[in-house]
């Protein structure tokens, strides 16, 4: 038996760390997975629309526009048939963002859609998002905590969290309530980066349909 | 089985009133035709039947939604947003809000609504002018737009009106005045309950008064709805207490980050135990922002065990999670992790130890386990402190941390496993102290013996785990005290008896046996991160991790094989290089792609645009060097799209005829193989093997017509 020597601590610190580790990860799934507004933004790995495999890690040094979707929700469809969805869109795309519409609808619940169905209607609806990602085992969904339809998270060059949240300041479905001259706090928090501010409103509470997660 | 009488208890009353409504329907000139949709029927109701010029009176908005389907409280939660009435008044009517009943929380997934169901009664105060002239009569319209959901939402919308006589003395109507009072009573009653909003963290909500002063052990179900949409995080459990003056819950703030900066108002539900059963109470409170108020803490407050939205499992109280952090403890013992430290030290016991001295060593042994769970617990309290500030759920997200875990515990089994040796194993340890003897070791023996054990106690603690993290710090500690009592029990009646020493196993070649099949679940917890990681970063992460592996691997043979300083660093370097070169070769391109094909190639030389085709497959290194320097590059990407140039790929890393006929046109039998088409331009360029980032930007401006 070899005496007991620094080493040997060496060692007990390395499992001790491990097992602190496994213990801090128990604690971590055991709750709801939110995303801290100015954390990193979680990794994912997607399928889009046409069949390619998407992930955070390919869009590294752009701005992301992540929109959770579902194009028969109410709150969905009055930003679409408005044409807002499209020119928020297109505003971003415009200064340089890449802009990912995310459908979390589980299958053979409302939303969902297969990669064909999602291009067809991205086109239908004249959608200018740079690629619509399929997750219908909620992953990435329950990965940034996506709760609603449109749930919107913008992530800047550096992969961080920068905001999160609604659309804009107009919290209904009713499509006589016109979302044009909303405040709309994506625009803003693309404008604050473009200007290289800090992200004035970085968390608002989402609005809109529950994400139809597997139950 | 209780739900479903209940519901036909419901559906026979509501058929009674149905008819009543009916039979009375010719006498009460109140009742306007509703308003019926697929999922919804709304109609204006009034508590008089005639109203004077000048008076205050009650309406009510009367909503029957269909059984499974909801509508929302005033604030919906997460999603849905509440009923909400346009009205068009005659002159001089004024309107009050639509006063909402209590709602009911109503969790799917990780989206908490606060909704409304069945039939709805909401309360509307009206003033009539002092100018109206009796004997004639007026309409109240209003335009209603609301939300109705089930699992999928929809919208419904129409017009609604109410007609009421004007008359010198107004005059209640028989059927709705009492069903309006009773709804206005049944309303969240205001004002009887102080309440206080502390900003923590943890936030908490302090509540005293008569409705929940001395009811410790009758009330359950305690829940706080606020009124605003973004003040607090609706989803997350919001854990009670009650006290001799009242009532407190801990809440968790919203996006709007200021719990406890300012006044929160909303509505307080719980449940009180009478008589007749639990009855529903609810009051609406308006905290100011404060320190807690005084004896409003103490035993925890239940949950419902019945609750048919979301079957929560019964929550674990605390002598009984003491009982099981007990067993636990003790189970613990027979873990491999544990078992050979175990022995080593009984066996310096069984060696000839003095009876005294063996007592003694185990009651210090028993002091080193307490010691290191009071750490552990100690760790957990400052997690938990700093957990309420910073939120959960940043460490397994980042890939980065799961990589370096899973090497970890590669690293641990391969050790284990005697492939290196950094100065003997933890058992070793364990023995080198328990030879060393003496008091000291005795004590650090059972610290070390807890560190041990932590890689097989994490799974069997989680739940206790969980329980200690929404407990106050003292409970926390207790169940970890608890926990460590269990662990040590068995060494400490072995220190006391010497009849069971005898029992104990002699050394020999099975401890070391032991120590290399303890690798086996360390490769076990690395494969299962490695799997996580694929989730994360797919086939790549993958890629990388065993790239990670291999080169640690190789790493530590070098460190074992080479004794130079030199000879050390340059193995340590080309492990480092080669890892690098993997991450970079493996980077995923920065520059949208499409698939090459002849027919795409010629369909967009007709568009006049640029096109850059690249054969590569994966096996090629230069190919996976090129787009790791060249095309991942974001100004590689950027020049692509100010010249408006189409990358096609063509990957030959399978069989492809058509790939291989296009390389032989081109005098080539492999890739890498780069051809650029200027537009306009008749034949490609064929680009060096060797790219660089100046090249291709440099050709892309050169070739612009």
């Amino acid at each position: 038996m070899t005496a007991f020597s620094r080493r040997n601590l060496l060692l007990a610190a390395a499992i001790a760390a491990a097992a602190a580790l496994t213990a801090g990860a128990l604690i971590a799934t055991s709750a709801d997975a939110a995303v801290e507004t100015g954390a990193p933004a979680p990794a994912f790995s997607a399928v889009d629309a046409q069949g390619r495999t998407r992930t955070l890690s390919e869009f590294a040094g752009r701005t992301i526009v992540l929109e959770w979707t579902n194009r028969d929700c109410p709150y969905v469809r009055r930003h679409y048939n408005s044409g807002n969805m499209q020119a928020v869109q297109q505003a971003a795309r415009d200064a340089g963002a890449v802009w990912l519409s995310v459908i979390s609808s589980a299958p053979g619940e409302q939303g969902h859609l297969t990669g064909a169905q999602a291009a067809a209607h991205a086109q239908a609806a004249r959608s200018n998002a740079d690629a619509v990602l399929l997750d219908p085992a909620g992953v990435m969904g329950h990965a940034y905590g996506a709760r609603t339809t449109p749930h919107m998270f913008v992530i800047n060059g550096q992969g961080r969290v920068v905001y999160q949240g609604a659309l804009d300041d107009r919290a209904t479905a009713n499509a006589s309530n016109s979302p044009a001259d909303a405040r709309n706090y994506v625009r803003a928090a693309l404008d604050d980066l473009a200007a290289g501010r800090a992200v004035a409103t970085p968390e608002t509470q989402a609005y809109g349909c529950s994400v139809k997660y597997a139950t | 089985m209780a739900g479903a009488v209940e519901a036909a208890k419901k559906a026979a009353m509501r058929l009674i009133l149905l008819i009543l409504a009916l039979v009375l329907g010719l006498a009460a000139p109140a009742a306007a035709q509703p308003l019926r949709t697929e999922h919804t029927e709304m109609e204006l109701v009034s508590a008089r039947a005639a109203i004077a010029p000048g008076e205050r009176f009650t309406i009510a908005l009367r909503q029957r939604i269909i059984p499974g389907w909801h509508t929302y409280w005033i604030n919906a939660g997460d999603s849905g947003e509440p009923t909400e009435l346009t009205w068009a008044l005659p002159p001089g009517f004024t309107a009050g809000p639509l006063r909402h009943p209590a709602p009911e929380a109503h969790r799917v997934a990780i989206v908490m609504s606060y909704i409304h169901r069945g039939e709805v009664l909401y309360p509307i105060e009206m003033t009539a002018p002092a100018n109206l002239s009796p004997g004639g009569s007026v309409t109240l319209r209003a335009d209603a737009f609301w939300l109705v959901c089930s699992d999928i939402c929809l919208t419904e919308q129409g017009p609604l009106a109410l007609t009421l006589p004007v008359a010198a003395a107004g005059a209640d109507d028989a059927i709705w005045a009492p069903r309006i009072a009773a709804a206005v009573a049944n309303l969240p009653r205001a004002g009887a309950l102080e309440a206080r909003i502390s900003a923590g963290p943890p936030a908490r909500l302090s509540l005293t008064g008569d409705a929940l002063a001395g009811r410790a052990g009758s009330v359950r179900s305690l829940l706080f709805f606020p009124f605003a949409r973004d003040v607090v995080r609706h989803i997350a459990p919001q854990p009670g207490a009650i006290g001799p003056n009242g009532a407190s819950l801990t809440l968790e703030p919203g996006p709007a980050r200021a719990l406890g900066a300012g006044p929160l108002a909303g509505v307080i539900t719980f449940e009180e135990e009478t008589t007749q059963g639990w009855a529903a109470r609810a009051f609406e409170i308006n905290a100011i922002a404060g320190a807690p108020l005084a004896g409003a803490d103490g035993a925890p407050i239940p949950a419902a065990g019945d609750d048919e939205a979301a079957p929560a499992p019964p929550p674990l109280t605390l002598p009984l999670a003491l009982v099981f952090a007990f067993l636990g403890g003790l189970i613990l013992n027979i873990m491999p992790c544990v078992l050979p430290v175990l022995s080593i030290k009984a066996l310096s016991l069984a060696g000839g130890a003095q009876r005294g001295e063996a007592r003694r060593h185990g009651l210090l042994y028993t002091a080193g386990v307490l010691a290191a769970f009071a750490a552990f617990a100690g760790v957990l309290i400052g997690v938990q402190g700093a957990g309420a500030a910073i939120g959960w759920g940043f460490q397994l997200q980042a890939p980065w941390v799961i990589g370096a875990l899973a090497l970890l515990f590669f690293a641990i089994g391969l050790n284990l496993l005697g492939v290196f040796d950094i100065g003997g194993s933890l058992q070793n340890a364990g023995a080198g102290l328990a030879a060393r003897g003496g008091d000291l070791g005795a004590f650090l023996i059972g610290a070390l013996a807890v560190i041990a054990a932590t890689p097989c106690t994490a799974p069997f603690m989680a739940g206790a785990t969980g329980l200690a993290l929404t407990q106050a710090p003292w409970a926390l500690m207790a169940i970890f005290l608890t926990l460590g009592l269990g662990f040590a029990t068995p060494f400490l009646l072995l220190s006391f008896s010497p009849g069971l020493q005898r029992l104990m196993p002699k050394p020999g070649p099975w401890m070391e046996r032991v120590k290399q099949a303890l690798a086996f679940p360390m490769f076990a917890t690395a494969v299962w991160l490695a799997w996580v990681l694929t989730g994360q970063m797919g086939a790549r992460g993958v890629l990388l991790l065993l790239g990670g592996a291999t080169a640690l691997g190789f790493s530590i043979w070098a460190l074992r094989a080479f004794r130079g300083i030199g000879a050390r660093g340059a193995a340590l370097a080309f492990a480092v290089l080669a890892l690098a070169g993997l991450w970079l070769g493996t980077r995923p391109s920065a520059l949208a792609s499409e698939a090459w094909s002849v027919a795409r190639v010629a369909e967009l030389r007709v568009t006049n645009r640029p096109i850059l085709v690249n054969f590569t497959a994966d096996w090629c290194v230069t190919c996976k060097v090129n787009e790791g320097l060249v095309f991942t590059r974001a100004r590689v990407a950027d020049a692509f799209t100010a010249h408006n140039a189409a990358y096609l790929v063509g990957d030959w890393t399978n069989r492809d005829d058509a790939i291989a006929a296009e390389l032989a046109r081109h005098g080539r039998a492999g890739v890498p193989l780069y051809l650029y088409y200027a537009p306009g331009a008749t034949a490609p360029v064929i680009l060096p093997q060797i790219l660089s980032e100046t090249l291709i930007i440099r050709i892309l401006e050169e070739e612009r017509p």
